[in-house]
């Protein structure tokens, strides 16, 4: 049956849209007009006009805590990306089986809430597995505050988010390893080319769509990282994990700083969605380029 | 009128009416008094909805709501949210200080002075509660009970076995240091990662040596911190570091960790409040503590060295509630002699209620009270007695100073700098 008159999609379109703008577009707007005030989230609220913006700009915390976010994602490529294509590389060549592919799937699968209280364990100084093992192992000069020394921390981080994420990647690059033609394959190995040779020249190329998303995905999703540093250090120590997510929600919800924590959010969001946007033409020339 | 139609005028009738006499019943049947507060664990629960089944029973037709939530929710964004909803609370759990002030002066204070000199709080408290307690002259909080978040908490075992007592003086406190340090113990444990517990306990020792009105004017906004005296307050702070007074990992673990290791024997001692005496006897019943009040500091500095660092904390009521005298009685019945017994036997707290005087009380939290009560200077904590992002930078700068990241100097420029003074 066709639809009778103009309005018919609209009214069809209604209910979604009235959910979309009152989850998503009102918030953004109200995020956008907080930033513009001085507000402490329910008291009387005054107009500053660009002064947030200003005082963001100015801020060596929150400019520093773009540093630790942009460190902190190049350590997950390597961490995360890096390690699920070598692993999915690994699997397909060994054929390993389901139960190893779950093992590393797992890890996604918490909720990162409970694999930073997991890791906050492992990385405790005095009861922690890691000191603890080393002691063991007569290793003591190697015993780090893992989350407490501004050197570590980062990374500790790091490769937490890592020993997370690597297995998610695995599975998209396995995914799209299986979907490369038999025959490619074949042709290569009857041309003599090595496992390492195969996956180097021929595979990972041929899966360069697949590792263009992963990138994509592990840089926004790098931004908008906040569990794992919340539970694990919170910030610190002396600031050296603070990231943008972390100091906004300290500035909003601790300092009761609405205002300013909004005008940081446009900010972040700005950011991400104009790096989304670069590197979405990055790749569109890079094709067309081809 | 067909016959299909008076029927459907008189089921329409039946309905209306049905809607207008069970909305009338409604509005005659309940009075809803909510009551908000951060949890206060599973044993004061049980007295808080005792007391609230005592009122709901003593006034029919109220119905006492009552909503714990997380301490730290409920301390940030909890409290706000509440207080600008549809269904604010009625009586709402406060610190005295500067957040209590900003309550008042948002319009979520009712002014309770009459309530407390001659209405139905009247003669339940001594006269010394209500200085913190009051916005210009005036009541706008019901005392409850009395938080000193900060002593030296010592595992006696521990002490008596190096043959260390109870250090009264700094300089004693840094030799206690030197003897465990060397005996491979861990002088003072604490868990600063969230950096209030340490915080706290650095910002005292600052008090009592910049004294109490440079602390109290500076942390209000007058002034720099970049002085001779807060220099030398920040310096006792790397003293405590060059004598590995604290455990390594004091900036990488919670506030939970760091008592852990006095609860499990690897500290001895452990800086925090007095909330520690039921948590370290639930934790640990066999552990045998007691605490001093902060050592004394060198001659010359200016402060009261006998000060203490703590906290009112009470019960506010909505301006905007329906239910004022509803909700100062149910603060009467809340702080009775019975209820006050209560929350003793119960909840292990003491009550600010005259009437807590003549109960049987953990003889720790009774001097802990003492403290409170003695006369000497009380000195704010930084997160609630003063604005929320100053304490948080002055904790960041004593413990970038205790983790040895930065010497006082620096620590209090760099704090300067971020205060934008």
């Amino acid at each position: 049956m066709k639809p009778t008159g103009r309005i018919t999609p609209w009214l069809f379109l209604a209910p979604g849209l009235a959910v979309f703008g009152a989850a998503v577009l009102l918030p953004m707007v109200l995020t956008v007009g907080y930033s513009f005030t001085e507000w402490d989230g329910f008291g009387p609220m005054s107009f500053v006009g660009l002064d947030n913006y200003t005082r963001a700009v100015g801020d060596e915390l929150f400019r520093d805590s773009f540093v630790h976010v942009i460190i902190y994602i190049a350590a997950t490529i390597v961490l995360e990306v890096g390690v699920g294509l070598a692993l999915a590389g690994l699997i397909t060549m060994r054929r390993a089986g389901m139960w190893f592919r779950v093992a590393i799937f797992v890890p996604v699968m918490l909720p990162l809430v409970v694999v930073a209280v997991l890791w906050s364990f492992v990385y405790n100084p005095d009861f922690g597995l890691i000191n603890g093992a080393l002691a063991g192992l007569g290793l003591e000069d190697f015993q780090r505050i893992w989350l407490g020394d501004p050197a570590t921390a980062l990374l500790a981080i790091s490769v937490v988010s890592g020993w997370v994420f690597a297995g998610f990647y695995m599975v998209i690059f396995y995914a799209a390893l299986r979907q490369i033609p038999a025959e490619i394959v074949e042709a290569a190995k009857l041309d003599g080319a090595s496992e390492w040779a195969l996956f180097r020249h021929v595979k990972v190329p041929m899966i360069r769509g697949a590792i263009g998303v992963a990138i994509l995905l592990c840089v926004t999703g790098g931004f908008q990282g906040f569990d794992l540093f919340f539970v694990l250090t919170n910030g610190g120590p002396y600031g050296a994990t603070e990231i943008p997510t972390t100091l906004l929600v300290k500035t909003v919800f601790r300092a009761g700083d609405v205002g300013y924590g909004s005008a940081m959010a446009v900010l972040l969001t700005a950011i991400v969605v104009g790096v989304g946007l670069m590197y979405a033409q990055a790749r569109r020339r890079s094709e067309r380029s081809r | 009128m067909r016959r299909g139609q008076r029927t459907l005028i008189a089921v329409s009738a039946a309905l209306a009416l049905g809607v207008v006499s069970s909305a009338s019943g409604a509005l005659a049947q309940d009075t809803t008094l909510r009551v908000a507060m951060g949890s206060p664990g599973e044993a004061g629960i049980r007295v808080w909805d005792a007391v609230a089944a005592q009122f709901e029973e003593m006034h029919p037709g109220v119905d006492v709501e009552m909503n714990y939530q997380d301490d730290d929710l409920y301390q940030t964004i909890g409290l706000p949210n509440l207080l600008s909803g549809r269904n604010a609370p009625d009586v709402y759990f406060e610190w005295t200080g500067d957040r209590m002030a900003q309550r008042y002066a948002d319009g979520y204070g009712a002014d309770l002075t009459e309530a407390v000199t001659s209405g139905p709080l009247a003669g339940i408290y001594n006269e010394g509660v209500f200085p913190f307690a009051s916005v210009d002259g005036k009541v706008v909080l019901v005392p409850h009970t009395a938080d000193v978040t900060n002593v030296i908490w010592y595992n006696t075992a521990i002490l008596d076995e190096h043959g260390i007592t109870p250090p009264a003086t700094w300089e004693e406190l840094l030799v206690a240091c030197d003897t465990l340090d060397a005996a491979g113990v861990v002088p003072i444990g604490s868990g600063n990662k969230d950096l209030w517990a340490a915080g706290n306990w650095l910002s005292h020792i600052a008090s009592r040596v910049v004294g109490e009105d440079v602390y109290a004017a500076t942390l209000s906004g007058e002034g720099v911190f970049s002085t001779p005296e807060w220099e030398e307050a920040f310096g006792y702070i790397e003293e405590l570091a060059a004598h590995n007074c604290v455990n390594e990992s004091v900036n990488a673990v919670d506030d939970n960790a760091g008592a852990q290791l006095f609860f499990q024997g690897k500290a001895a001692m452990h800086p925090i409040g007095s909330w520690l005496v039921s948590w370290a006897i639930d934790e640990n019943p066999d552990l045998e503590f007691d605490f001093v009040n902060l050592p004394a500091m060198p001659e010359g500095s200016a402060g009261d060295q006998d000060s203490v660092i703590a906290v009112e904390t009470g019960h506010m009521v909505n301006p905007n509630s329906e239910n004022i005298d509803l909700a100062i009685e149910f603060l009467a019945l809340v702080n009775s002699p019975e209820n006050v017994l209560a929350f003793i036997n119960d909840a292990e707290l003491a009550p600010l209620a005259e009437s807590a005087s003549a109960a049987d009380v953990d003889a720790r939290s009774a001097r802990l009270n003492d403290l409170f009560k003695t006369g000497a200077a009380v000195v704010l904590p930084p997160d609630t007695g003063y604005d929320v992002e100053m304490a948080l930078q002055l904790y960041e700068a004593e413990a970038a100073v205790l983790g040895g990241q930065a010497t006082p100097a620096e620590a209090l420029a760099t704090l300067d700098e971020r205060l934008g003074r």
